[in-house]
């Protein structure tokens, strides 16, 4: 009785360990030419951090994945600041982050990194942040920074407030409450999106540009990325902001730049970043551009996110620099920006003749 | 009342009863009611479980879920198998920790504990019947990144948390039914110059079978939805995983945690997979549930 029980458990076991069927590894070697050093790569590859690349990242684990099949890539969206402190402890190897290190801590030491390594930050996912909100049978609405920073500050408190009224002439705005969402953890979104509001509506937005939201402002809070889509979703009368790619059905802002409003596309955020410069005082690998939020005219989306990917220049255990390096290269060549742009309708870095020649060269270093 | 103790006895004594009978019919109607309400109400919240799981999960119930893992899918499609056999790996090593200290610690207690030591362990499982789950993930995270590094997860170190979830079940569950063989059979064997291993190996622990194999069935289904001491030890991976020793191993309910939480574009898609994850789980916790009443059933000593 015993034994046929045993038997059972293991003809059970037997049936559902049997390999995956989206999992074929490749022969081992089918001729001279697939013997190339590229298809030699094997093991596995931990990093994780900014939430708003999970899309972009999905993408391109896919695509290396099936080149590589021995490799896996793992990225846990924890959020920028857990992937910073994760990478900075070695608990990545890799990290995504909207937000670079500051140029102080980019001096610092980095538990994976070999000895006065440099770190490695490349621009990797350009994506435009949307104001979205959630108003029954409203998709669309135009703002200036000055309104989208009083409407989070709490000085605008309701939909039909003159000031939204006169930016919207023709929209039936309803005589509700508006519950600004904003993050609760520490974000490099929210970063970004606060150092739009204090360079574009300074008058009106005095608080500085910082990963964690004003804790004098009252508003929903929501966890990640995702819980931010969660609570906007299911709030009517809600706005927050969040990546364009997790903006999903809610309806979204059109932010004044001169005298146009700009929607949101994957062009006009590039515009936004062709405008910037470099951030000065980085090593040649450390690739940070410093955004210019006023832009004055033309088709110019200025609410831009800019995650970084993280690694070091050079790092303590060779087999793991080499496997960031492949991995770094499938992310800025044609192919994997295309697999981003699609999946997460984020902007092609390879179309930025500027930073381009910047980012290969930085990917190229690590070691 | 003061008419009543005035009648006289051979009238008063029907009355009463009659009232008093009258008053206990109504006490039961009303008791046996607020009991079935009782009842359902413990019912309705697992009948509105179970349907919003069916009714959302059926829909990815298809073979691509059992066949695939979601190493390689963007969107739509993508199965669950690299976290059922995670699932599987971690629930069989777990066991394999848990199960002999379990049931060790157990026949110690009954059979040889004397003095204050027992009473102090059985004290130090109780309080870790209690253990938040999280704490155990904790522990295991901190022995793996003392050893490993930072960052270390495998399969192993999320089997090391979970077994420090099932081990004092199995402890307090062997126990009750240790206990429950009759002290005669022991006596008996002793009588007959049995040495105390003797006895325990030969009378108490084939008596005992059935039950002991129903508490380690129970420990089991205590930690086959742990989600929090996984997601921080073993972590999540797209691929399948078969080396406990090394690398992240997915398992169901973290699955179920990062579909819900780290949604791609396609939300809908990963909604789905999430509930359908969740209709597998139940349906493993059920399948351990009813293997432990049919061990149970099968394995009882023969009492002819």
């Amino acid at each position: 009785m015993k034994l046929k029980l045993v038997a059972v458990a293991f003809a059970g076991l037997a049936l559902i360990t049997g390999c995956a069927a989206n999992e074929t590894t490749p022969p081992a070697s089918d001729g001279p030419e697939t013997s190339a050093a590229s298809n030699q790569l094997s093991g596995a590859l931990a990093g994780g951090g900014a939430s708003s690349q999970t899309a972009a990242q999905e993408a391109w684990r896919a695509g290396f994945q099936a080149l590589h099949g021995q490799v896996t890539i793992n990225y846990d969206p924890t959020g920028s600041g857990t992937g910073r402190t994760n990478f900075a402890d070695g608990g990545y190897l890799f990290a995504g982050s909207d937000a670079p290190f500051s140029v102080a801590d980019a001096q610092g030491d980095f538990a994976a990194c070999a000895a006065g390594s440099d770190l490695v930050e490349i621009p990797a996912y350009i994506s435009p942040i949307a104001v979205a909100f959630n108003l029954d049978g409203i998709t669309s609405l135009d703002f200036d920074a000055a309104t989208v920073a009083a409407i989070f500050s709490g000085a605008i408190t309701t939909w039909n407030d003159p000031a939204i009224a006169a930016l919207n002439p023709g929209a039936s705005l309803p005589d509700s409450a508006i519950t600004p969402v904003h993050r609760s953890d520490k974000s490099g979104t929210t970063e970004n999106f606060t150092d739009y509001l204090s360079q574009a509506a300074a008058a009106s937005w005095t608080w500085p540009a910082a990963e964690e939201w004003p804790a004098e402002l009252t508003g929903e809070a929501a966890e990640k990325t995702q819980g931010v889509r969660q609570t906007l979703s299911t709030t009517v009368g809600a706005i927050g902001y969040l990546d364009a790619s997790q903006a999903g059905e809610l309806g979204t802002a059109r932010i004044q730049v001169g005298d146009d409003f700009v929607a949101i596309s994957a062009a006009a955020a590039a515009a936004a970043v062709g405008q910037s410069q470099l951030e000065a005082g980085r090593a040649a690998t450390d690739v940070v551009v410093k955004l210019d939020r006023v832009p004055t005219s033309g088709q110019v989306y200025p609410v831009v996110l800019i995650s970084y990917l993280v690694a070091c220049q050079q790092y303590a255990d060779a087999a793991a620099g080499e496997l960031v390096r492949a991995f770094f290269e499938y992310v800025v060549s044609p192919a994997g920006q295309a697999a981003a742009a699609s999946n997460a309708g984020s902007a092609p870095l390879t179309e930025d003749a500027t930073l381009e020649p910047l980012v290969t060269a930085a990917v190229a270093a690590i070691g | 009342m003061t008419a009543l103790a005035a009648a006289p006895l051979a009238i008063r004594a029907p009355l009463a009863r009659e009232r008093l009978s009258r008053r206990r019919r109504w006490t039961e109607k009303v008791a046996a009611a607020s009991l079935g309400v009782a009842c359902l109400a413990a019912l309705l919240p697992l009948g509105s479980l179970i349907w919003t799981v069916l009714s959302r999960g059926l829909a990815r119930l298809d073979t691509t879920f059992f066949t695939q893992s979601l190493r390689g899918v963007v969107g739509a499609g993508g199965g669950a198998l690299h976290a059922i056999v995670g699932t599987a790996l971690i629930t069989v090593l777990t066991a394999l920790i848990a199960v002999p200290v379990g049931l060790l610690t157990a026949v110690y207690l009954v059979e040889y504990g004397r003095g204050w030591f027992p009473r102090a362990v059985t004290f130090l499982v109780d309080v870790m019947t209690g253990l938040p789950s999280i704490v155990a993930g904790l522990f295991a995270y901190a022995v793996f990144s003392l050893i490993l590094g930072p960052g270390a997860r495998s399969g192993l170190a999320g089997a090391v948390a979970l077994s420090l979830l099932m081990t004092p079940v199995v402890v307090k569950a062997g126990e009750e039914m240790l206990r429950l063989v009759p002290t005669d059979l022991r006596e008996a064997a002793l009588g007959l110059g049995a040495p105390t291993y003797r006895v325990v190996l030969k009378v108490v622990l084939p008596t005992a079978r059935s039950g002991l194999i129903s508490a380690v069935m129970l420990g089991l289904a205590r930690i086959v939805g742990e989600t929090a001491p996984l997601l921080l030890v073993a972590g999540f991976t797209d691929s399948m995983n078969y080396d406990p020793l090394h690398n992240r191993m997915a398992t169901l309910p973290v699955y179920i945690y990062s579909q819900w939480q780290n949604k791609g574009t396609d939300a809908a898609a990963y909604d789905a997979r999430a509930w359908t994850a969740a209709l597998v789980l139940i349906v493993f916790v059920l399948a351990i549930h009813l293997l432990a009443r049919l061990a149970g059933r099968l394995l009882a000593p023969k009492t002819r």
